[in-house]
């Protein structure tokens, strides 16, 4: 079997020597030197450093941004403390309390009975009377009183002279309350 | 230099492989070091990278990362119109470390106590106080204020003083409508009112933000994330400012002046039952609560009852007229006296027989008169009306605490139990309830539940309330809420017991009560009294009902003299600001006496 096979081997190249002769690997005669790197290097280069400086110019305006960010952030804050702050001295100024001691100030007091004009043909409705003192409500609590203890006290004493005198001069003698000693109450 | 002096090379070479040992030996050694740190490096590693790995990321991240809480804003509560009773605010606090304020005490303590208006003194013993890092110097402070403070230290180079977070609930009116609003707490949590009773949806939800810092500026592109905060929903009562704050200053000058215990007054829209005001006194000033005391802070027009009195009579003598048992002309003979089980009942000014008619026993408030025409109903038909009036039971107001007073079962009334209630002794009340009570007569006999929220609104029990939800029912007929009405306006004609509250142009229907007050002591009729007055008007077109309670009167007043000049008052404020005109009518004519 195996002379067979070489017999094969040795009969191929017989057959198609020329062929063979012919396809044997010669060297390529060599080609045509390519073109310079240099601009791909640049180009990869200038990618690299336009990249790491984009990034860098992109993170820093972030930075920027933040920064921004924070003061704006702490102007509102503080704008907005400061419109509560108003507000809060407006809503003082309308409390009805001190309006209304304002216009007390002012002389002014509720009115009397309510009554309108009907402004289609000029009638007064109810009975208009102009207020006076005397609808004025007190605004503020009575003063708080004193304890017991400190309080004045009345004491009346008769006084012995005013007695007799009394007697000479009537009823006129009678009314002032000096001379029959007594110390005026500073309870209201 | 000769080699001689010297040992050869080899035999110093070999001296000193018997010192060291072979190089084999050393390159062991070595490794056996060289492993050892090298496993020491490797458990470390595994320690760091695999064992405490999340502890020490959570560290790193501490390190920039801060949490801040975004604070919900608590709703506003706004009266009818929208002016704000209760407002939040941002505010802090300044505190101060005093182990580094010591030095410059004095310095700081002026400049705070000159800007905010506090007492040196007490900063300057906060700002040195020993063995401690933290003091409150000042709390609820606006934000502004606070922030001037803390940059003017900050200027003068001194450091110890710092700011905190310290939400400010400010109450803009004060004391006005403060027994309804309630407060809130130096914790900020809800002390008392509407405060307390809609807490859950005023309060909101807090947010949380979690950033990384660097510098006091965010980092971008940090790890960042953020929760918004819910705010609270606002509330909006159906109090007018304005009435509130009138009515109570009336009513504090009414009570001060009858040298009273406590008083309330309150304003109702006849048609929709809304609470324009709902005034007590003593109350106090929901910006500084704890000035007031406890019993002070809740709302004594709810919370507390009393025996109501002759208002009562027109309950009884509504629903006497309604079950077509009287008109206002029935005639009743009065006796001096009338005995009623083993007791005697009198009538507040000892007279004769009288011969008075219905509309004459409710002008002149005859308790016997009133009780002698009762007697028609029995027990369970009298309980029947007065329950449906609202009584024995707590309006529907959801206000926490509300007492629903005293209506005793009608097996249990004996007759003089019946005659008493008929003249309003033996039942007890609140002064909303009474208030609602009456406006059923002005509203032509349809009983409107009050309500103090408008719209509506979930109070933290799950209850919803309001204006929206307010409910009615017919109690007497028209026909009978207008006869009563037209009784109830000769209260305040010459021959009632109030001439004196006539508002001129206008009818006004009222009916006084002065009724015996049962004392704390003694749990009796200790001779005390509780006065009131109830007015609506116009009477034949109504548009509000006032009514007016003053506890133990000591100067001697009635109703008439003490809670009707505040009917009056206030019944007259009203007018004028809901610009409601005379209705031009003339006065009946209603025979008194027979």
């Amino acid at each position: 079997m195996s002379t067979q096979v070489n017999q094969v081997r040795s009969r191929v190249p017989r057959v198609a020597g020329a062929a063979v002769e012919r396809a044997r690997l010669t060297l390529v005669p060599r080609a045509r030197r390519p073109g310079t790197r240099v601009p791909f290097v640049v180009l990869v280069s200038l990618l690299l450093l336009g990249g790491i400086g984009g990034l860098l110019c992109f993170n820093t305006s972030m930075q920027q941004a933040s920064f921004t960010a924070t003061a704006l952030e702490s102007r509102a804050q503080s704008l907005n403390a400061r419109r509560q702050g108003l507000q809060m001295q407006v809503d003082s100024l309308r409390d009805p309390q001190r309006v209304a001691l304002e216009a007390r100030r002012l002389g002014m007091v509720p009115a009397a009975d309510p009554a309108f004009i009907r402004l289609g043909d000029g009638k007064v409705l109810g009975k208009a009377v102009p207020a006076t003192g005397l609808d004025a409500v007190r605004l503020t609590p009575l003063p708080t009183r004193k304890p017991r203890d400190l309080r004045t006290r009345t004491v009346k004493v008769r006084a012995e002279v005013s007695a007799k005198k009394q007697a000479a001069d009537g009823a006129a003698a009678a009314a002032p309350a000096g001379q029959t000693g007594t110390k005026k109450s500073h309870v209201r | 230099m000769s080699q001689g002096s010297r040992p050869r090379p080899a035999v110093r070479r070999r001296r000193a492989r018997a010192r060291r040992g072979t190089s084999l030996l050393r390159l062991r050694i070595g490794f056996i070091l060289i492993a050892m740190v090298l496993s020491v490096f490797a458990v470390r590693l595994f320690q760091l990278q695999g064992v405490d790995a999340a502890a020490y990321v959570a560290k790193a991240r501490a390190e920039g990362v801060v949490t801040v809480t975004l604070p919900a804003t608590r709703g506003t509560i706004t009266d009818r119109n929208g002016v704000a009773l209760a407002d939040s605010v941002d505010g802090l606090m300044l505190v101060a470390d005093p182990t580094l304020t010591t030095r410059h005490a004095s310095q700081i303590a002026t400049i705070i106590a000159h800007r905010l208006h506090l007492d040196y003194f007490d900063l300057l013993q906060r700002l040195r106080r020993s063995g401690t890092h933290f003091q409150y110097l000042a709390r609820r402070i606006p934000a502004t204020r606070a922030t001037a403070v803390l940059t003017a230290i900050e200027k003068r180079g001194f450091t110890g003083v710092y700011t905190r977070r310290d939400p400010v609930r400010s109450y803009p009116a004060k004391d006005v409508a403060a027994n309804l609003v309630g407060f809130t707490n130096a914790m900020g949590q809800a002390g008392e009112g509407a405060e307390l009773m809609f807490d859950k949806s005023l309060a909101g939800r807090d947010g949380r933000a979690t950033y990384e810092v660097g510098g006091g500026n965010r980092i971008p592109l940090g790890d960042n994330s953020t929760v918004p905060p819910h705010s609270g929903s606002d509330l909006r009562l159906t109090i007018d400012r304005d009435v509130q704050w009138y009515t109570q200053r009336v009513l504090r000058d009414a009570v001060e002046h009858a040298n009273g215990l406590s008083g309330a007054a309150v304003v109702m829209d006849t048609h929709t039952g809304q609470l324009l005001a709902v005034a007590d006194y003593p109350t106090f000033d929901a910006n500084n609560p704890t000035a007031s005391p406890d019993s002070d802070l809740g709302t004594r027009a709810l919370r507390d009852v009393y025996e109501p009195g002759s208002v009562m009579k027109v309950l009884t003598t509504a629903a006497l007229l309604d079950a077509g048992k009287v008109t206002p002309r029935t005639k009743i003979v009065v006796p001096p006296t009338l005995p009623s089980s083993d007791h005697v009942i009198h009538d507040d000014i000892a007279h004769g027989t009288l011969h008075l008619t219905l509309a004459g026993a409710l002008a002149k408030s005859s308790n016997i008169g009133t009780a002698l025409a009762a007697r028609q109903f029995t027990p369970r038909q009298l309980y029947d009306y007065l329950h449906r009036f609202g009584l024995g039971q707590t309006t529907n107001l959801g206000v926490n605490g509300e007492a629903a007073g005293v209506l005793a079962d009608p097996s249990t009334w004996m007759q003089i139990r019946q005659d008493n209630i008929a003249f309003g002794q033996g039942v007890s009340v609140n002064a909303v309830q009474m208030a609602a009570a009456v406006n059923t007569i002005a509203n032509g006999g349809v009983y409107v539940a009050p309500s103090i929220v408008k719209g509506r609104a979930r109070t933290n029990s799950g209850q919803v309330v309001g204006s929206d939800t307010t409910t009615e029912h017919r109690v007497v007929s028209r026909r009978a809420a207008a006869q009563e009405t037209r009784m109830m306006e000769t209260v305040t004609m010459p021959g009632g017991t109030a001439p004196n509250t006539a508002i001129s142009g206008y009818l006004l229907a009222g009916k006084t009560g002065t009724a015996q007050r049962i004392g704390p002591k003694c749990h009796c009729y200790d001779g005390s009294r509780t006065v009131s007055f109830v007015g609506f008007a116009p009477a034949d077109k109504p548009r509000f009902l006032v009514y007016a309670v003053v506890q133990r009167p000591r100067n001697g007043g009635f109703g008439a003299t003490v809670a009707g000049p505040v009917v009056d008052d206030v019944m007259k404020y009203v007018l004028q600001k809901y610009a409601v005109p005379p209705t031009g009518r003339s006065v009946p004519k209603l025979p008194l006496t027979w």
